[in-house]
């Protein structure tokens, strides 16, 4: 048997799991906190295929041949932010998201122009927004202090944050700054690749991850810092895992935030005004990753701030909608989704919308344009950084 | 399907709500009943109000197109399957919610499940005190539709006691009321025995088969906070059917009581006891396990007082272990997923309901099939309302296994005829139950009498109900 045979054996006998038991549409499960799972049934019109349950059903039939691999066939599996909520209530021994993740990279063959359009910008880029990449330093210049390309430190900006998000990287380096912790941003940093391993594209992935993984030992360093929750996962945790790629110590900057302020090495003064900061957990980095209270201690740091909860929070968090490429693959779709988050937050009574990953921070702004009620989307950094020297 | 068909359905709720595609089709073939074949609609259809739902049914009354009601597709036998080429109706759009407080009740649309209506409630202080094990999941329409029970049965009943009047829409598109409701200048639901016959009790049970269920009407209660979990051992079956009955006869309130014999309660311990961290024990051959339930910590403490006493009184032991009912009633919401999940087989379930008195003749029937036919499987159950105990026995196969699957479905017939000798009865009545049953003809064929003055068409979810 070979290794693609026992692979596809493996992942069928994952889908079998599903009993079809429907607990990843619309769960409202109050004592665990759930008010809903899935986002994209409760944006769209709400078919079966909409949630994991139709989803598994569709995937099989197309693994088994029973379904043609066609791009409309397949359609409802791109249709997904692999946010993993359906993975926090299923009950069943595997874990969905993680496993719809591995369809679509056996789909291949299945034509998909917006996942073939993302692979080969990145793959001739080194970033999805098909610009010159060096574009990912140009904030650097904007700081008023220089940033060395090698060091002990190292600051991975990711492509949103660097050409997209520029505040985040630049209040990102703000901290580590005030902090007075030495640190280096690569001169030519490649995508992580979390896109192209979202929208099954394992082969690409496992291209930038070598690039990536090259970067990173000739920059010399002995700890990553990641602003963006994708790059955290990738590299954290589908580095080691998927491409046997290991990394030194990766860490989100309110990760290490946290632990600066508890040293006493950051001491934010008082944020001018009423604060009511409602945080948002990126799936990557809290139903992924379990990092739910470092965001949360840092946003309390803050003088003068106060945290509110979502109604929906931590690992039962409904999703922004920006993940698993739908942003790019049903964008008006993601829009929604996000709108509904923009909502919630807007239901807390919150002035602020903080989040932790600058994909999450542009599909929330996107939402509240939807909503139209003024509500600022911050990212935890960016508040942050507005109170340390 | 008539492509003019689905244009007239589409102008009704709007064509992104009507779906012929390959891939939706196919996920509408099945349900969470995996031990049946999947069937492939010709359409799906998800109105978004009852009139919508009048309107298809006028259409395909016309056209003589098969229909199939579906609501959260929970169901365990077959109940969503559609026939071949049938037009599957999903009703989980229709999510509205009317509270009655003053009349300690409230309407929920089709679409509601009991998690949702839970949640709702309790902010109120109020609940629903049934809750099928897939409640998550389960719409209360869709509950009323099978005749369900669950957590909190053992002292309130089935579903059915529950529901104070329905809206259902008959096969040709009308628009029935029925309790109190059917009078439009009533103030809301508050009784179901109204104006004669009791119509609501034709549709509950009736699988969709003579109607959809769009609207239920329940009663409500004030929420219990005081709760007691305990576990009673007893050395004979009789000794615990007993302890059952006479919890009844003293008036303490289980909510929530089921009887585990040793291979059972085994099973159940391999399966969710590390997860409820119930401590090792040396089990006695019975365990009855309960959840006592009172408004008031008083009336607790005289509860649990009068249930040792009972218990003593059969020469059993309390045995003090409150894991296992504790973890049963705060997983009420959501046991039948975990259960689904049991060694990663699929499986046929045969509900059906037996006195406590007879509570040894349903075991004794499930393991003699298993043992006959070679089978894993287990059965679970609990004490529902009145004088009634609620089996729902598991055969397990693997999927990849197509013999034994042929074994599973031979046994779970052969089962129910066995059971249905023992005095058993189902809330679901597939024809399994009633099929070369003489003593079921002449109720088969004045159901099949109502069924053709309601449906001359026949094309309302047919064969569903015993074969009709």
């Amino acid at each position: 048997m070979t290794t693609m045979e026992s692979g596809m054996e493996q992942l069928m006998e994952e889908l079998h799991q599903c009993r079809r038991c429907g607990i990843c549409r619309n769960a409202v499960y109050d004592a665990r906190g759930f008010d809903g799972i899935c986002p994209v049934y409760e944006n769209s019109t709400g078919f079966e295929t909409s949630f994991m349950r139709g989803k598994i059903i569709v995937a099989l039939a197309l693994l088994n041949g029973e379904l043609e691999k066609t791009a409309r066939n397949s359609e409802s599996l791109f249709d997904c932010t692999l946010c993993g909520n359906c993975t926090q209530i299923c009950p069943a021994e595997f874990e969905p998201a993680h496993t719809l993740e591995l369809v679509r990279g056996l789909l291949a063959e299945v034509p998909n122009q917006v996942r073939e359009e993302i692979a080969h910008k990145i793959l001739s880029n080194n970033n999805p927004y098909e610009e010159d990449n060096s574009r990912k330093r140009k904030w650097i210049s904007e700081l008023g202090f220089d940033i060395p390309t090698n060091g002990e430190i190292l600051y991975f900006v990711g492509c949103t944050a660097g050409m997209r998000i520029p505040e985040v990287a630049k209040n990102t380096a703000k901290i580590l700054k005030a902090a007075d912790l030495p640190f280096a941003v690569l001169q030519e940093e490649p995508c992580c690749g979390s896109v192209l391993l979202r929208t099954g594209k394992p082969e690409a992935a496992a291209e930038t991850a070598e690039r990536v993984s090259n970067a990173i030992k000739e920059s010399g360093a002995k700890k990553i810092v990641v602003s963006c929750a994708g790059c955290l996962k990738t590299l954290k945790e589908d580095f080691p895992n998927k491409f046997d790629i290991e990394l030194p110590e990766v860490l989100h900057i309110l990760e290490l935030a946290d632990n600066l302020l508890q040293e006493g090495r950051l001491k934010p003064k008082a944020l001018p005004g009423k604060n009511t900061v409602t945080y948002h957990d990126p799936c990557h980095m809290g139903r992924e990753l379990s990092i739910y209270e470092s965001p949360r201690r840092v946003i309390q740091a803050i003088p003068n701030v106060n945290l509110v909860e979502m109604e929906t929070n931590r690992d039962t968090a409904m999703c922004c909608g920006a993940g698993g490429g739908l942003r790019s693959y049903n964008s008006e779709l993601a829009k929604n989704i996000a709108s509904k988050r923009v909502q919630d937050a807007i239901d807390t009574g919150a002035n602020i919308l903080a989040t932790a990953c600058p994909f999450c921070e542009h599909n929330l702004q996107s939402g509240a344009k939807i909503v139209g009620r003024n509500m600022p989307i911050k990212d935890v950094v960016s508040l942050l950084a507005e109170c340390v020297e | 399907m008539e492509e003019s068909t689905i244009e007239k359905i589409s102008q009704i709720v709007g064509p992104e709500y009507v779906s012929t595609r390959e891939d939706v089709l196919l996920s509408y073939s099945a349900s969470a009943s995996t031990g049946y074949d999947s069937v492939k609609p010709s359409a799906v259809v998800r109105p978004g109000s009852t009139e919508e739902v009048s309107e298809i049914l006028k259409i395909a009354n016309d056209v003589n197109l098969k229909v199939t009601p579906r609501c959260g597709g929970s169901s365990l036998q077959g109940e969503v399957i559609p026939v071949e080429g049938a037009l599957v109706i999903e009703l989980m759009r229709l999510d509205s919610f009317e509270l009655h407080e003053d009349l300690r009740s409230a309407t929920v649309g089709a679409g509601v499940t009991f998690g949702k209506l839970d949640k709702l409630l309790k902010v109120c202080g109020l609940w629903l005190p049934v809750y099928p094990e897939s409640s998550l999941v389960a719409t209360v329409a869709g509950n009323v539709a099978v005749n369900g029970a669950g957590p909190g049965s053992t002292a309130y009943g089935c579903i059915a006691e529950m529901v104070l009047g329905l809206e259902v829409v008959l096969p040709d598109g009308r628009i029935i009321q029925t309790g109190s409701e059917a009078n439009p200048n009533a103030p809301g639901p508050f009784l179901r025995y109204a104006f004669g016959p009791d119509l609501t009790g034709l549709f509950i049970g009736s699988l969709g088969s003579l109607g959809i269920i769009t609207k239920v009407s329940v009663k409500l209660f004030k929420r219990m906070e005081e709760f007691h979990y305990e576990t009673y051992g007893f050395q004979e079956s009789e000794q615990a059917q007993k302890f059952l009955i006479e919890l009844k006869e003293n008036n303490v309130n289980a909510v929530f009581a089921s009887i585990y014999e040793g291979r059972i309660l085994g099973f159940f311990m391999d399966m969710l006891g590390e997860e409820y961290h119930i401590p090792e024990h040396d089990w006695p051959p019975f365990t009855v396990s309960i959840t006592l339930g009172r408004l008031r910590e008083d009336q607790l403490q005289s509860d649990i007082k009068r249930a040792a006493e009972i218990c003593g009184g059969l020469e059993g032991e309390v045995i003090g272990i409150s894991e296992l009912p504790r973890g049963e009633w705060d997983d009420r919401m959501r046991t039948f997923a975990r259960s689904s999940y049991a060694h990663g087989w699929h499986w046929r379930i045969l509900y059906h309901h037996q006195t406590p008195s007879n509570w040894h003749k349903s075991i004794e029937a499930i393991w003699d099939v298993m043992d006959e036919y070679a089978l894993l499987g287990h059965t679970a159950g609990f004490a529902t309302g009145h004088s009634s105990y609620n089996f729902y026995p598991h055969l397990y196969y693997f999927p990849e296994d197509k013999e034994e699957e042929r074994r599973v479905r031979e046994a779970h017939v052969d089962l129910s005829k066995r059971l249905f000798k023992t005095g058993a009865v189902p809330f679901k009545l597939a024809p399994y139950w009633v099929n070369g049953v003489d003593e079921m003809k002449e109720y088969m064929n004045v159901l099949k009498g109502i069924k053709d003055v309601l449906d001359p068409n026949g094309i309302m979810h047919p064969g569903v109900m015993g074969g009709l």
